[in-house]
């Protein structure tokens, strides 16, 4: 049986290091945190260039590996679960290892809000207005600066999230597998209206020391947590990170699921309509009928600015018989001004890229 | 079927103690096994579900079946050493049966490597499996819902 004190937290930050790294490290502190052997923690995290999958991610659905290859950008596999993203240097990874009894509840939602709601606290603190997005998303006017997941393991959790201190937008579309489309100009420009970084709002970018202390400061508030500084894991915790970094730190482990490409093609259309031009891609899982993503970018009015990013999200993973009816329920919940558009001209969009003719996959 | 705050439990089967997986004993010997209304609930729509390869045997506390729902992931707790015969390939398929179908969906057949007698020593059924599941419902405040879509 565990004792551990429930307001007495370790502060560890662990440094600049490979992703195979940092996610043994993931590992040997939930695995230790299962068995009572670590005490609650706020872990501090960076990482060299790498391309991070969700746990159970395809590795060639998800990652434009010709790109990483010619970059030397690392590839792992997260613990957590959701998409996969690009982790610079310039990024602050944060983690939690907590039990559920700390955070009063074992609703997986409810501590995915706890968490994040603390993590706002902190980085609004530096100066913006970050606010918790449902479900694991950290925003500010609509604009994403801190993207979340979570592991469970028993009664433990591990709860991670990126801040983006500063934020290469390009390399970001570049390494992840998305359509050409999205890589002109008007596309990056785009997507950097959905994506902001801690520089692009302040106009340089805090010190990262400033950025710790200031989540620090949150999530004790939150939680009622004291925190004492540590560097090295302890002396249960460090054989587990040698055996998690001999099984993960090789390709039978990242590339442990990789369904190909050609199983998730990837289809765009432009759809043309009296409130204007909807340009769609999507990505469709063909075995599973299933859209694993969905972007829409064009020329037409809607507003608030965020309703295109939160209908893209309410859409993931959506089965195609359910599409119609998917779209409806998310504008019937939501707040939208539209210009001679309605619901339909989105499913109808997505329906005509879901009908296109799929881009070849290279090589 | 019984049914506590909307949460359906079926005496029938085997409960580990804190009631996340559900066991049932095949005439083979082999146990079937599958998440708990509760389980599911509390992990919310699951999107992604992975099982061992056949033929792969599993210690206790090795997981054999990892789920991943919103953003979470996680192991589907395992507490006998087994060696796995199959996944559901519905299920592969199709990760929200979970949601809709908990006790129809199951997740794996397992061949438990000391026998069912065994493996289920510490397992609860009917009745007394039933207070617990109540208890643990009512404890955390826990309202079982079934997703679709």
């Amino acid at each position: 049986m565990t004792v551990r004190d429930p307001k007495q937290w370790r502060l560890l930050e662990t440094g600049l290091r490979r992703a195979a790294e940092n996610f043994a490290i993931d590992r040997a502190l939930l695995e230790s945190h299962q068995a009572g052997t670590s005490p609650h923690t706020l872990r501090f995290l960076r990482f060299h260039p790498s391309a991070l999958l969700g746990f159970h991610q395809n590795v060639e659905q998800e990652l434009n590996l010709d790109y990483i290859r010619a970059h030397d950008i690392d590839i792992q596999r997260r613990l957590t679960g959701g998409g996969a993203i690009y982790f610079a240097p310039e990024h602050l990874g944060w983690e939690l290892f907590l039990d559920k009894a700390v955070l009063g509840t074992a609703d997986m939602t409810v501590i995915a809000r706890r968490i994040c709601e603390a993590a706002a606290a902190g980085l609004s603190s530096l100066g913006v207005d970050a606010r918790f997005r449902p479900r694991n998303d950290i925003e500010v006017d609509g604009r994403k600066i801190s993207g979340t997941g979570g592991a469970f393991d028993g009664d433990s959790i591990l709860y991670q999230g990126t801040v983006l201190v500063a934020f290469d937008v390009e390399r970001m579309l570049r390494v992840l597998r998305i359509p050409a489309e999205k890589l002109s100009d008007k596309a990056i420009a785009s997507a950097g209206e959905r994506v902001v970084s801690l520089q692009g709002l302040l106009g340089s970018p805090p010190a990262l020391d400033t950025v710790r202390q200031a989540l620090a400061t949150a999530f004790g508030q939150a939680f009622g947590a004291l925190f004492e500084t540590e560097s090295q894991l302890n002396p249960a915790e460090l054989p587990l990170y040698e055996d998690a970094l001999a099984e993960i730190d090789c390709n039978d482990w990242i590339y442990q699921r990789n369904r190909p490409e050609t199983e998730a093609p990837m289809r765009e259309a432009i759809h043309r309509c009296r409130g204007g031009t909807l340009r769609c891609g999507v990505v469709l899982d063909e075995p599973r009928q299933r859209l694993n993503q969905v972007w829409i970018t064009g020329d037409f009015f809607a507003a608030p600015r965020r309703l295109v990013v939160d209908l893209e999200s309410a859409l993931r993973n959506t089965a195609l018989v359910d599409l119609e009816r998917n779209v409806g329920r998310f504008f019937d919940g939501y707040p939208v001004q539209m210009m001679m558009l309605g619901p339909d001209d989105f499913a109808a969009a997505i329906r005509s890229a879901v009908a296109s003719v799929p881009e070849p996959v290279d090589g | 079927m019984q049914a506590c705050n909307g949460c359906e439990f079926i005496g029938t089967l085997y409960y580990d103690p804190e009631f996340q997986i559900w066991v049932r004993r095949e005439q083979n010997g082999s146990l079937t096994v599958g998440m708990t209304d509760i389980s599911q609930t509390v992990a919310g729509k699951i999107l992604h579900v992975r099982v061992r390869r056949p033929g792969t045997r599993r210690p206790a506390g090795k997981p054999v079946a990892t789920v991943e729902s919103g953003k979470w992931a996680g192991p589907v707790p395992n507490y006998f050493d087994c060696v796995i015969i199959e996944g559901n390939p519905a299920v592969l398929a199709d990760p929200p049966l979970l949601n809709a179908d908990p006790y129809g969906a199951w997740i794996s057949r397992v061949e438990p490597t000391l026998g069912a007698d065994l493996a289920l020593a510490d397992f609860l059924t009917g009745e007394t499996a039933f207070a617990g599941y109540c208890e643990r419902v009512r404890n955390e405040g826990i309202q079982c819902e079934r997703r679709t879509g």
